[in-house]
């Protein structure tokens, strides 16, 4: 038997499925919305209808957005040409805080995990292998994460997409800026020197 | 508690609250420790690549009292999988690896030989070649569990298998003769025999640098899978993962 309302209960249980919130916070959560005046809570409760309802993936890169194609694909001014591999949507937001990236993206939706049973077969890579095809690209960065499962995804896409005239690159990987190499570990070190270039 | 200091192999790891890791570790002090790795989502620092699957590490950690998991201290990298290239093959051999070692070894029960075997197939692992190092520890896995039933006559009659045809059923233990097969058995060829035989008298080294097909012992795997998967009573995600890739 819940010590709670049964409505109040509901909103509990449904914000501890949220990551990152405990029975302690979901409470604490649930009686700040039931303390809120009723457009604040009107107001949260169609900014979750309207999230589910209008967002939906790019046809063409995956990301998540309201419109199709999304901001990204529809620019005039981004290097349509060069497509930049991510794992997650929320990886864009790491990139373009470089203010250095004027290409556009492809969202996986997540890695090659055997342990998981997620193979090939299971990534999003039928929309970029056609932008391939279609000769629409001239460079592939992939900068999933330098993981067991994030180089086997990368060597993979690799294989897969490779054509003559695109070239299909890989995010160096190594030492963080601002650290020493003292306290690098062995394979980071060796991925360091593998990466280096020319000065 | 006193720190405690082993080799080990990385198996697994899970997300635990917000920034933990629980890590299943196989050492050799003490056969599969499962232990936290605090703060090892979020800060990469401490840990780096060292907790990456199928890493061989020095690890340091210590038990807590009355609490079922260690404290992972720290992880020292002594040979890392991504040292060569992770092909989407080569993933999937660590991985089978990895399940293989979670899903057979009781807990705290230290086991050198199957140790030894784990590092001497990795090794196997770090060229191109996948079906003979994986042939190799399914085999011994196998039966450094206990779980090998006599490849050289049949588990029904008794009567000796040699030169003549054997089949299996993954139902039934060990190899049958053609009068005991059960219906839609799978036989195993001479060849494979022979090859068992052979793998238990050298080391995985004595194999290496002869082309190995993914049909070579294929028969071997699908045997010893089913008797694993008898003895676990369930199935092993990486075998079908293994069964899919080509070549
Ligand atoms: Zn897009
Ligand atoms: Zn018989």
């Amino acid at each position: 038997m819940s010590r709670f309302a049964e409505p109040m209960a509901r909103l509990i249980e449904e914000l501890k499925k949220l990551p990152g919130i405990g029975s302690k916070t979901a409470q604490r959560l649930a009686f700040h919305i039931l303390r809120s005046n009723d457009d604040d809570a009107e107001a949260l409760a169609a900014a979750v209808r309207d999230v589910k309802a209008s967002l939906r993936l790019c046809s063409v890169c995956n990301n998540i957005t309201d419109v199709d194609p999304c901001a990204y694909c529809a620019s005039a001014t981004r290097n349509q040409r060069l497509v930049c591999v991510v794992e997650e949507p929320t990886n864009i937001a790491s990139i373009e805080k470089t203010k250095h990236f004027n290409g556009v993206y492809h969202v996986l939706h997540g890695l090659i995990s055997p342990l998981h049973g997620i193979g090939p077969e299971q990534l999003r890579i039928a929309n970029l292998a056609r932008r391939v095809e279609a000769g629409q690209l001239d460079e592939v960065i992939i900068a999933t994460n330098p993981t067991v499962e994030g180089e086997a995804t990368a060597t993979y896409l690799s294989g897969q997409l490779r054509r003559p005239g695109l070239k299909v690159t890989r995010i160096a990987m190594g030492i963080p800026v601002g650290s020493d190499i003292e306290y690098a570990d062995e394979i980071t070190m060796l991925k360091a020197m593998e990466g280096r270039r020319e000065l | 508690m006193a720190l405690k200091e082993s080799e080990a192999i990385v198996l697994r790891t899970y997300p635990l609250r917000e920034a933990d890791l629980l890590v299943t570790l196989f050492t050799r002090l003490e056969g599969k420790v499962r232990g936290v790795a605090r703060s090892a989502k979020k800060s990469k620092r401490r840990f780096g690549g060292a907790l990456e699957p199928l890493t061989y590490v020095r690890a340091f950690y210590e038990d807590r009292e009355r609490q079922e998991l260690a404290r992972l201290d720290s992880c020292e990298v002594l040979e890392s999988p991504l040292a060569a290239e992770v092909s989407y093959p080569r993933a999937v051999a660590l991985s089978h690896v990895a399940e293989l070692l979670d899903e057979l070894l009781p807990d705290r029960e230290p086991n050198d030989a199957v140790f030894r075997l784990v590092i001497s197939v990795l090794a196997g692992l770090r060229g191109s070649d996948l079906w003979m190092p994986v042939t190799y520890f399914d085999l011994w896995m196998t039966r450094l569990m206990g779980y090998l039933p006599e490849l050289s006559e049949c588990n029904v009659c008794g009567r000796a298998l040699n030169g003549s045809r054997a089949f299996f059923h993954a139902l039934a233990d060990g190899l049958m003769c053609a009068e005991d097969k059960r219906l839609a058995s799978s036989e195993m060829s001479s060849e494979s025999r022979k090859l068992a035989a052979r793998m238990f008298l050298a080391p995985v080294e004595g194999f290496a640098g002869t082309p190995w097909p993914k049909a070579q012992g294929a028969d071997l795997r699908k045997f010893l899978i089913q008797a694993l998967q008898r003895h676990i009573e369930k199935k092993l995600v990486t075998a079908v993962m293994l069964e899919r890739i080509s070549s």
